[in-house]
């Protein structure tokens, strides 16, 4: 960063984090200030109708991205989570370390990382079927889960292993799908791709066709799959609360979704994706970052509209 | 009588444990009330195989008293993952019957395609009556709460895990 972007910012500190060019702003400066305030963004979330982007700020927008409401952070944000049941709980996962929790929609916070590891958060999660059942990722460490929405924490998993080496998840959903293990799955991106894991913690495995067994069993021939892009990150997952084996996945190649619970993957957007998240009571209602834009469909991942971040 | 100091010394450890054994008299075996594996009736008998095997075969990873290896839940340096308890506080108890015979008879590999593991397969070693009593043993340690999670989720279970 260099002083001349701090003249045309002196409001937002969170410049400061940004690596834009000074040259690129002197030219552009309005249309640079939208991308940048897009670029901060490293994760989005409805809260009910309000949708939130959150990074070094947190900003709130309460008509559909019309207009927005910064909102304060207890330092940067690298995952936010919100439940249905829980209006206006926001659960942040922090860049620098730890979780805070919000029950006024983000106007103040409290850190809830009682037992937790040290570290950033990558991803956090609240699972589908139970609001205070809290998931976070920490880089370099494992998954760990909360029964009491944050203020207790325990290890419940190491990372995935893949690709020879333990990864990180990059981003975390509760999937309301049956493991047939008494429970739903969390699925995670990494570098390396998708995995997923039941809540039960017993392994992390690839996501399989639900009849794969059978098939296998009978010597049918495999169900159909067709996986996200091989060699990319899964950077964001999102999963519909109301149509639970609806996925949709924010990548370098763009926004994916998935029908059947991630094993057919079809390409709903090109461009560079960054983070996506889901109406929770509309499947259709996608919001995205893509290109460094912050994107809005409401039929699926079909058409997209810009939104402005002012 | 070897059977009967058997039995005996199961009813003191199962009550150990907390739970009745019924006596049956019309079949001269005393079922484990509650208990069923596959959908058969577990006997004291089946219990005591059970431990006794499960000390031969399974004990030298799973731990004497099914505690596990330690930090179970962290990765060994290879990638795979430790030998998870068998008691409550493993995840053994969110597995159906047939899949937990699955895993024992076949290794993890034969529910998880390509997932590679510590877990020996124990075809050729122990016989699908004798998996079914280590099972059964593992089994009977379980509080009600384990227990009941566990046979819901057998009932649940159509045989595609
Ligand atoms: C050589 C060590 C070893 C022996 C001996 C062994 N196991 Fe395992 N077992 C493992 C490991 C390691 C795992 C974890 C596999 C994984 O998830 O990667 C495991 C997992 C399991 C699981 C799956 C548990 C779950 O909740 O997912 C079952 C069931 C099991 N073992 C049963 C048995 C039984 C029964 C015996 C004895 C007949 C036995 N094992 C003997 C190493 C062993």
């Amino acid at each position: 960063m260099t002083n001349s972007t701090l003249n045309f910012e002196p409001d937002r500190r969170h410049f400061l984090a940004l690596g834009m060019g000074a040259a690129a702003v002197l030219v552009l400066p309005g249309a640079v200030r939208a991308a940048d305030r897009a670029a901060d963004i490293r994760t989005l979330a409805f809260d009910g109708d309000t949708l939130l982007i959150a990074g070094a700020t947190l900003r709130a927008s309460l008509d559909g991205g019309r207009s927005w409401q910064e909102r304060p952070t207890p330092s940067p944000v690298s995952s936010i989570a919100t439940h249905p049941a829980r209006p206006g709980r926001l659960l942040a996962g922090l860049a620098r370390g730890g979780v805070a929790v919000s029950g006024d929609g983000g106007s103040s916070w409290t850190t809830r990382s009682d037992g937790l590891a040290s570290g950033e958060v990558t991803a956090l999660a609240v699972a589908a079927g139970n609001p205070d059942m809290i998931y976070a990722a920490i880089r370099g460490d494992g998954l760990w889960k909360s029964e009491d929405a944050g203020a207790t924490w325990a290890l419940a998993m190491d990372r995935p292993w893949l690709d020879a080496a333990e990864r990180d998840p990059l981003t975390l959903v509760s999937v309301d799908l049956d493991t047939g293990m008494g429970g739903i799955w969390i699925y995670a991106g990494t570098e390396k791709g998708l995995t997923r894991v039941p809540d039960c913690f017993c392994r992390w495995q690839d996501v399989q066709p639900g009849n794969a067994m059978d098939a296998l069993a009978a010597g049918d021939a495999p169900p159909a799959e067709a996986p996200l892009p091989a060699d990319e990150p899964v950077l964001s997952l999102a999963s519909a609360l109301t149509a639970p084996s609806k996925l949709y996945a924010a990548l370098p190649s763009g926004v994916w979704a998935s029908q059947d619970g991630g094993v057919v993957w079809t390409h709903k957007a090109e461009g560079q994706g960054r983070a996506i998240a889901l109406h929770p009571r509309d499947e259709n209602h996608v919001a995205a970052i893509l290109n460094g834009a912050l994107k809005l469909s409401r039929d699926g991942g079909a058409t997209w509209i810009a939104l402005a971040i002012a | 009588m070897r059977r009967a100091a058997t039995i005996g010394a199961a009813i003191v450890a199962l009550s150990a444990i907390g739970f009745a054994v019924l006596a049956q008299s019309e079949t001269d075996e005393d079922l484990v009330e509650g208990l069923s594996f596959l959908g058969e009736p577990v006997t004291v008998a089946d219990i005591s195989a059970g431990q006794a095997l499960y000390a031969e075969n399974c004990a030298s990873c799973h731990g004497a008293e099914l505690e596990g290896q330690p930090d179970w839940r962290r990765r060994l340096d290879n990638g795979r993952m430790p030998a998870p308890p068998h008691d409550e506080t493993g995840h053994t108890w969110h597995h159906s019957d047939w899949n937990l015979f699955i895993v024992t008879k076949g290794g993890v590999g034969a529910v998880v395609p390509g997932y590679e593991s510590d877990m020996p397969a124990f075809e050729g070693i122990l016989t699908d009556d004798e998996i079914a009593d280590v099972l059964s043993y593992i089994k009977s340690t379980w509080p009600d709460r384990q227990r009941k999670f566990q046979a819901e989720v057998s009932v649940n279970d159509k045989g595609d895990l």
